[in-house]
């Protein structure tokens, strides 16, 4: 992919077009929000595999586990909140069925940033990480996006939330190369007096804290949890063991979360001090993204502080 | 066990005269037991097929045997797991709109309880269905009367349902879902009509068995 995207949506509704020529029986499903997730970018080209079932969301995820078992590849696109309102047809349909459905939650975090709480997701990851045999990604930026999502569409079957924001994505991952497989973190800084681990767009904040820290002679690691589920353990604990305080940031609730992800991993495995950055509580509206961020701290200021308090301890 | 007696003739028809078992997704039929409460029953008939043998049925429930309480598709004959209602009909809807798409000759029964029609993802389904020209979809709904808390009249009345579901756009039928040729010449009739098909099928609770036939218990005591 060679032209230039800068918001998470336009990514997911070009990727999607673009994999509908080569994956003949790929299918998009998404519920009224064609538009406002890009889904329609895919429907446009392919209208007779594109399948908006109107406001109907808890329809959409059963009807998407028909089309998986009848044989199709399904996408779902829709809003990542209004997707949790059908999160015992995903439990119990997808989940149980082990169906090959991948659900696309775009309007994650604090991305829908002017409609407030209603529309900002921030219990999503905690809720689809629960659901046995569902696997849940969690890109950075749209290169993430660009580097994963035909991967997972193409070679990972059954059941997998992507969680992706609206426009907010500020570049992130450009300068790093690794390759996508699912159930990898990757460690994007090295470091062995910190680690700081994040998930979405927050990873900027992560970077910029490193680079502040440094200054400070400090060494931070960071790492890109974008594979919330299956989760790395090696990985995690290679950080844990030669840093020995870990820092988790996410655009999230910290109940359930990224921080949970991580610390259910390290207590069993080598447990060490942690702080977890995150929101508690519903959003609220603002002008922008970033106001957001910094109002719930959410930013790299938040990741110093934690750190330099980790670090006295 | 009522809600399971009361739609033995419905399934033992569609098992035994219309569902097609191969292998492909596209020219087998599909039968969705959206009432999965009734597993029973289902497993009874899956038995009569050579699907599952006989003498497991008796292990029903239990740990040594793959027949779970409610259908599970790890059970050979078994499309879609069920046990949380409301979920069939748009699992059906998205078998029967592939199987039209790649030309498929399969046909999808979704069976359905009349209580269930409580749910709103029915409403969110049926409304889907009704205009994308599914002519190989087919719902029957057992009209046994009751839901888990008493008479469908008392809890929650839908005597309105056939009246939606036609306005709605589907093709409506009613039958008496003990009456096996009754059951048969419906079936015939929906199966040729050029749009989504519902039948009604009147029955009794607990059929078959005196102290339970129109009653809400749950079994003989």
């Amino acid at each position: 992919m060679t032209m230039t995207i800068n918001s998470p949506r336009e990514a997911i509704g070009l990727v999607l077009a673009e994999l509908g020529s080569e994956v003949q029986d790929l299918v998009v499903i998404t519920a009224d929000v064609g538009r406002a997730t890009r889904a329609y970018t895919f429907g446009r080209k392919f209208p007779e595999r594109y399948f908006n079932v109107g406001i109907a969301e808890q329809h959409m995820i059963s009807f998407a586990a028909g089309l998986a078992s009848a044989g199709a590849i399904p996408v779902v696109c829709a809003f990542s909140t209004f997707i949790m309102r059908a999160w015992e047809q995903i439990r119990n349909t997808i989940g149980r069925m082990s169906s090959n459905v991948k659900i696309v939650g775009t309007h994650a975090g604090f991305s829908d940033y002017a409609d407030g709480s209603s529309h900002q997701s921030l219990e999503d990851i905690a809720l689809m990480r629960v659901i046995h045999n569902m696997s849940v990604v969690v890109p950075a930026d749209v290169k993430d996006i660009l580097r994963s999502l035909p991967v997972i569409v193409k070679d990972v079957k059954g059941p997998l939330y992507f969680r992706v924001g609206r426009d907010y994505s500020p570049s992130i991952t450009d300068d790093y190369d690794y390759e996508y497989r699912l159930g990898k973190a990757y460690i994007v800084e090295e470091g062995d007096d910190i680690a700081i681990i994040a998930a979405g767009p927050v990873l900027l904040e992560a970077l910029e804290a490193a680079r502040d820290l440094k200054r400070l002679g400090i060494k931070a690691a960071v790492v890109n949890l974008m594979n919330v589920k299956p989760i790395d353990e090696r990985t995690l604990e290679k950080v844990a063991r030669s840093c020995g305080r870990i820092i988790t940031i996410e655009e999230h609730s910290v109940l359930g979360g990224i921080g949970a992800a991580v610390a259910e991993v390290l207590t069993q495995k080598y447990p060490v001090p942690m702080k977890f950055i995150g929101v508690t509580g519903y959003g609220r509206s603002a002008k922008n993204v970033r106001e957001l961020l910094d109002f719930y701290g959410l930013n790299s200021q938040s990741i110093i502080k934690a750190s330099l308090e980790l670090i006295k301890l | 066990m009522g809600s399971t007696l009361s739609c033995v003739e419905i399934l033992t028809v569609l098992l035994r005269k219309y569902v097609k078992i191969t292998s492909d997704p596209l020219s087998k039929d599909w039968l969705i037991l959206s009432k999965g409460h009734a597993a029973p029953a289902l497993y009874a008939l899956l038995a009569e097929n050579g699907l599952i043998p006989y003498e497991e049925l008796i292990k029903l429930q239990s740990l040594e045997s793959r027949l779970q309480g409610h259908p599970d598709v790890m059970i050979p004959g078994v499309d879609m797991s069920t046990g949380s209602l409301g979920q069939g009909l748009s699992f059906g809807i998205g078998v029967a709109i592939w199987i039209k798409s790649k030309g498929g000759s399969g046909r999808v029964y979704v069976v359905m309880g009349d209580g269930e029609l409580d749910e709103g993802q029915v409403w969110e389904a049926m409304t889907d269905a009704a205009r994308r020209n599914l002519d190989n979809l087919t719902v029957i709904i057992d009209c046994n009367g009751y839901q888990l808390d008493g008479r469908l009249s008392e809890v929650k009345p839908k005597h309105y349902m056939p009246l939606v579901w036609s306005v709605v756009g589907w093709e409506v039928f009613l039958c008496d879902g003990h009456n096996v040729p009754n059951i048969i010449s419906t079936l015939d009739e929906a199966i040729r009509v050029k749009a989504p098909t519902v039948i009604f099928a009147k029955t009794v609770r607990g059929r078959g068995l005196k102290q339970l036939e129109g009653t809400d218990l749950q079994r003989v005591e």
